[in-house]
C-alpha cells in the first residue's frame, strides 16, 4: 500500500516529464523510421543488382524464375497464384477495395426504385479483399526469396530440391506450415475479419438512423464522444462501468475463496471417500450452464418454489429479479454465478495443492506452527503463486460474464435512467442489446473496444505485479 | 479436552460441512430431477419444490407432441452440429499446439502474442461481422455454418494444450530424429499416444461447448426446423416447466455421464493450462 502511495505522489512529476521528453522522443521516432526505410531500400537495391535475371524474372511475374531453374510443378503453382489473384482483383476486388474507402455513394430512393449501396457489405467484402492482398503480398515475397535461394544454392554447386523433395518437406521440417495452415486462415476469417469489421465499425454512424439501405459514413470518434458526453448513454455507461467492476471483483474473490476453501476440506486427513464428496460439485459444473441459470431464474420466479413456501409461511411473495429488486438480483446473481464456477476453481486448486511441497510442511509442524499459520504461510501463498495465471483469466470471464444476467434477467424491460440496459446488466450484456436488439452498431463497438481496453490494462497491471511474474522460481 | 475429543470433533464439523455443501451443490439437480417428473407440469401449479403427484408424462410428450416443440429434431441438430464440431476443432487444437510447443519458427513469438490480445476482445464482439459474413456465405440458417464458427475459432484456445505439449521432454523426439523419422510421424507415432488424456480433454470440451451454447445457434438460426435444443428449450416458459426439465434432464445426463467417466482427464486438463499459463 506504501508503495502505492509512493507512486501516486510521483505520479505528477513522471507525467509532466514524460511529456517534456515527448517531442524529442517522436523525433527520435521518426528519425529511426526514416533511417530503417531508407536501409531497407538500400538493402533491396543490393538485393536487385547481386541477383542474377531468373530472380529479377520472379521479381516480375510470379513462378517465371523457377520456370527457368526447371522446377515446373512449383513455377506453375505460382503463376496460377498470380493469374487468379490478377483475375480476382480485375474483377471484383478492386471495386471491394474502392467501396472500403467510400462505404457507397448511391443512396437508395424507393420513387425511383433505385437500390442503393449497402455500406455495411461493402466495408466487409473491403476487408476481405485486404486480407487477400496481404496473401498475395506474402506469397509473391515468397516466391522472390525462393528464386534468391535457388541463384545461391547454384551458386555454391548444390543441386536444387524437386518438387517431390519439397512437398515431402512440408511433412517433415515445414510441418508447421501445413499444420498451421487451416487453423490461421480460420481464425483470420472467423475471429480476426471480426473483430477488425467491429472496430472500424465503431468510427462509423451506423446506428438506428444509418441502416442500410440508408447510407453509413466514417464519422471519426463521434461514438466515443457520445459515451463519454453528458446523454443517456454517457450516464448508462458510467453506471454500468462501475458496477461492472464491482461484480468482477467480488465475483472473482467469491469463487476463488470458496473453491480453494473447498479444496481445502476435501483435502482434509479426516475425510473419507475423498471422490464420492468431489462427485457433488463436479455434477454442478457438468450441467450445460444455459440450463441450470434458468433452472434458478424459475426457481426465484414470482411463481416459483421459493415464493410458494415463502406464501405458505404467511409472508407476501418476493419478486427477487424483479426490476425494482436491484441489489437483491445482483446479490442472487453473484451467488449462482459462485455456484456455477466453484466447482472448477476446486479442482484447480486440487490439483495444485497435490503437488504442493510436502516438506515445508513437515518442517512447519515441527516448528509448531498451527494449522491456520500454516495455511496462511504456506498454503496461500503457493496456490497463489500457482494460480495467478488463472486469476487473471477468470477475472476477465467475469468481467465479461454474459450469461448470468442474461439468462435471470434478460426478459426485463430497460431501467429506469438507463439506455437499452437494466441495473444488473454488464457490459457485455448491454453491448448485446445496443448491436443485436436496438441496432446501435457503432456504440456498441465502441463499448466493445473500451472493453478490450479496460480487460487489456487490468490484466497487464495485475500481471506485472503477480508473485508468478516478479518471483520466477520461487516455489521450483 | 484432550486429544481424542478434538479429533472427534474436528471429525465431525468437516463432515457436517462436507454433507452441507454436497446439499448446496445436488439440490438444485434433484429439484430439476423431480420436476422432469412432475405430473403437473406447470410451475405455477407445483407448491413447494416438489410436486406431490408424479408421472413419465413430460418425457413422453417430449418425444411424440412435436407439434410445437420438435425436440427429436432439436436433438438430431445439435447431435449434428456438437459432434462434427468436436472432431474438427479437436483437430485443429491439438495440431496447433503442438506446433506452437515444438517448433521454433519466425511466427510463434507474434502469433502467441496476437492471439493474447485476440483473447482481450470480448467473446461476441465479432457477433454482428459473423452475422454478415454468414449472410454473404449463404449459411445463415444452415447448421454447417456453426459447425465452421465453432471449429475455426478453436484454434485459440490452443495455450492449455500447449502448456501439456511443453511437458514431454524433447529427448524423445530426438531419439527418433535419429532414427530417420520425419516430424510428421513423429507427431503421429509418438506424441499422439503421450497426448491421450489432452485429447480426450480436448474432444470433451469442443463437444460441450457447442453442445451448450445458445448465443450463436440464437443468432444464426431463425428456422424452427434448424433449432438446436438449446434455442429450443429457452423458449418454453414456466407454465412448460415439466417439458423444460425433462428436455434438460436429457441432455445434461450424457455430458455428466462423460465428465464422471473421465474426470481424471479434467484435472489434467486444468492444471496443464495453469501452472504453464
Amino acid at each position: 500500500m506504501n508503495s502505492f502511495l509512493k507512486r501516486l505522489k510521483e505520479f505528477p512529476g513522471r507525467a509532466a516529464s514524460w511529456f517534456r521528453s515527448l517531442p524529442g522522443r517522436s523525433a527520435r521516432f521518426f528519425r529511426s523510421l526514416y533511417e530503417r526505410a531508407a536501409d531497407l531500400f538500400a538493402s533491396f537495391l543490393n538485393f536487385f543488382k547481386s541477383s542474377n535475371q531468373n530472380v529479377r524474372a520472379s521479381l516480375c511475374l510470379m513462378g517465371l524464375g523457377q520456370l527457368m531453374y526447371r522446377q515446373y510443378g512449383k513455377g506453375i503453382l505460382y503463376l496460377a497464384i498470380e493469374i487468379g489473384a490478377v483475375l480476382f482483383f480485375s474483377l471484383v476486388g478492386f471495386t471491394w477495395i474502392s467501396g472500403f474507402f467510400t462505404l457507397g455513394t448511391i443512396a437508395a430512393d424507393p420513387w425511383t426504385g433505385q437500390e442503393g449501396d449497402n455500406s455495411v457489405i461493402m466495408m466487409l467484402l473491403g476487408l476481405f479483399a485486404f486480407v487477400i492482398l496481404i496473401l498475395f503480398l506474402v506469397l509473391y515475397v515468397s516466391n522472390v526469396k525462393d528464386a534468391r535461394k535457388s541463384q545461391l544454392m547454384v551458386l555454391e554447386g548444390k543441386k536444387l530440391p524437386t518438387f517431390r523433395d519439397e512437398l515431402k518437406d512440408l511433412l517433415d521440417k515445414k510441418f508447421y506450415k501445413s499444420v498451421l495452415f487451416v487453423p490461421i486462415l480460420g481464425v483470420s476469417v472467423f475471429s480476426v475479419l471480426p473483430i477488425v469489421f467491429m472496430i472500424l465499425i465503431a468510427f462509423t454512424n451506423y446506428g438506428p438512423d444509418h441502416i442500410p439501405p440508408n447510407l453509413v459514413d466514417w464519422t471519426g470518434f463521434e461514438s466515443f464522444e457520445t459515451i463519454f458526453s453528458a446523454t443517456n448513454i454517457g450516464s448508462t455507461f458510467a453506471k454500468i462501468l462501475g458496477w461492472n467492476l464491482l461484480w468482477a471483483v467480488a465475483s472473482t474473490l467469491v469463487n476463488y475463496l470458496l473453491g480453494l476453501l473447498l479444496a481445502l476440506l476435501l483435502a482434509k486427513k479426516v475425510v473419507k471417500g475423498k471422490a464420492f464428496w468431489r462427485l457433488f460439485p463436479i455434477l454442478a459444473y457438468a450441467i450445460p450452464g444455459f440450463i441450470t441459470l434458468t433452472a434458478f431464474k424459475f426457481m426465484f420466479s414470482m411463481g416459483g418454489p421459493i415464493n410458494d413456501i415463502i406464501s405458505d409461511l404467511g409472508g407476501t411473495p418476493i419478486h427477487f429479479l424483479g426490476l425494482d429488486n436491484t441489489w437483491g438480483a445482483r446479490f442472487i446473481g453473484l451467488m449462482v454465478n459462485a455456484w456455477l464456477t466453484v466447482p472448477s476453481t476446486m479442482l484447480l486448486a486440487t490439483g495444485i495443492l497435490s503437488n504442493a511441497p510436502t516438506d515445508m510442511y513437515e518442517a512447519a509442524r515441527i516448528d509448531g506452527a498451527s494449522s491456520f499459520r500454516q495455511f496462511k504461510d504456506l498454503t496461500l501463498p503457493f496456490v497463489v503463486f500457482a494460480t495467478t495465471p488463472t486469476l487473471i483469466t477468470s477475472f476477465i470471464n467475469n468481467f465479461n460474464n454474459f450469461g448470468v444476467f442474461y439468462f435471470l434477467r434478460g426478459d426485463i424491460v430497460p431501467s429506469e435512467g438507463y439506455t437499452a440496459a437494466n441495473d444488473t446488466d454488464l457490459l457485455i450484456n448491454w453491448l448485446y442489446r445496443l448491436s443485436i436488439d436496438n441496432n446501435y452498431y457503432s456504440i456498441g463497438a465502441a463499448v466493445s473496444l473500451l472493453i478490450f481496453l479496460i480487460t487489456s490494462i487490468i490484466s497487464l497491471i495485475v500481471y506485472v505485479r503477480s508473485p508468478a511474474y516478479r518471483k520466477e522460481g520461487t516455489f521450483r | 479436552m484432550n486429544a481424542k475429543a478434538k479429533k472427534v470433533l474436528t471429525a465431525l464439523w468437516t463432515y457436517c460441512l462436507l454433507i452441507i455443501v454436497a446439499f448446496i451443490f445436488v439440490f438444485p439437480c434433484l429439484w430439476l430431477v423431480m420436476g422432469s417428473f412432475s405430473a403437473t407440469g406447470n410451475l405455477y401449479n407445483i407448491d413447494g419444490f416438489f410436486d406431490t403427484r408424479l408421472s413419465v408424462d413430460a418425457f413422453v410428450k417430449l418425444f411424440t407432441d412435436t407439434k410445437i416443440y420438435d425436440y427429436p429434431n432439436w436433438l438430431l441438430n445439435t447431435f449434428i452440429v456438437a459432434s462434427l464440431s468436436c472432431i474438427l476443432s479437436t483437430v485443429l487444437l491439438i495440431g496447433t499446439a503442438y506446433v506452437m510447443s515444438y517448433f521454433e519458427f519466425r511466427a510463434r513469438k507474434p502469433l502467441m502474442k496476437l492471439t493474447l490480445v485476440l483473447s482481450m476482445f470480448p467473446s461476441f464482439m465479432g457477433m454482428t461481422a459473423v452475422y454478415l459474413l454468414m449472410t454473404q456465405f449463404n449459411l445463415l440458417n444452415n447448421l454447417l455454418g456453426l459447425v465452421f464458427i465453432y471449429s475455426c475459432t478453436a484454434p485459440l484456445g490452443y495455450l492449455v494444450q500447449k502448456g501439456f505439449f511443453d511437458t514431454i521432454p524433447h529427448s524423445i523426439y530426438e531419439a527418433a530424429r535419429i532414427d530417420g523419422a520425419t516430424n510428421a510421424r513423429i507427431f503421429r507415432t509418438i506424441t499422439l499416444p503421450l497426448a491421450k488424456p489432452m485429447i480426450v480433454y480436448t474432444a470433451l470440451t469442443s463437444f460441450t461447448w457447442p453442445w451448450s451454447d445458445y448465443i450463436l445457434p440464437k443468432l444464426l438460426l431463425s428456422e424452427e426446423s434448424n433449432y438446436t435444443v438449446a434455442v429450443g428449450l429457452m423458449g418454453l416458459g414456466e407454465e412448460e416447466f415439466s417439458r423444460f426439465a425433462a428436455g434438460s434432464v436429457f441432455i445434461a445426463v450424457p455430458i455428466i455421464v462423460l465428465y464422471f467417466v473421465l474426470a481424471k482427464n479434467m484435472v489434467t486438463g486444468l492444471t496443464a493450462g495453469s501452472v504453464k499459463g
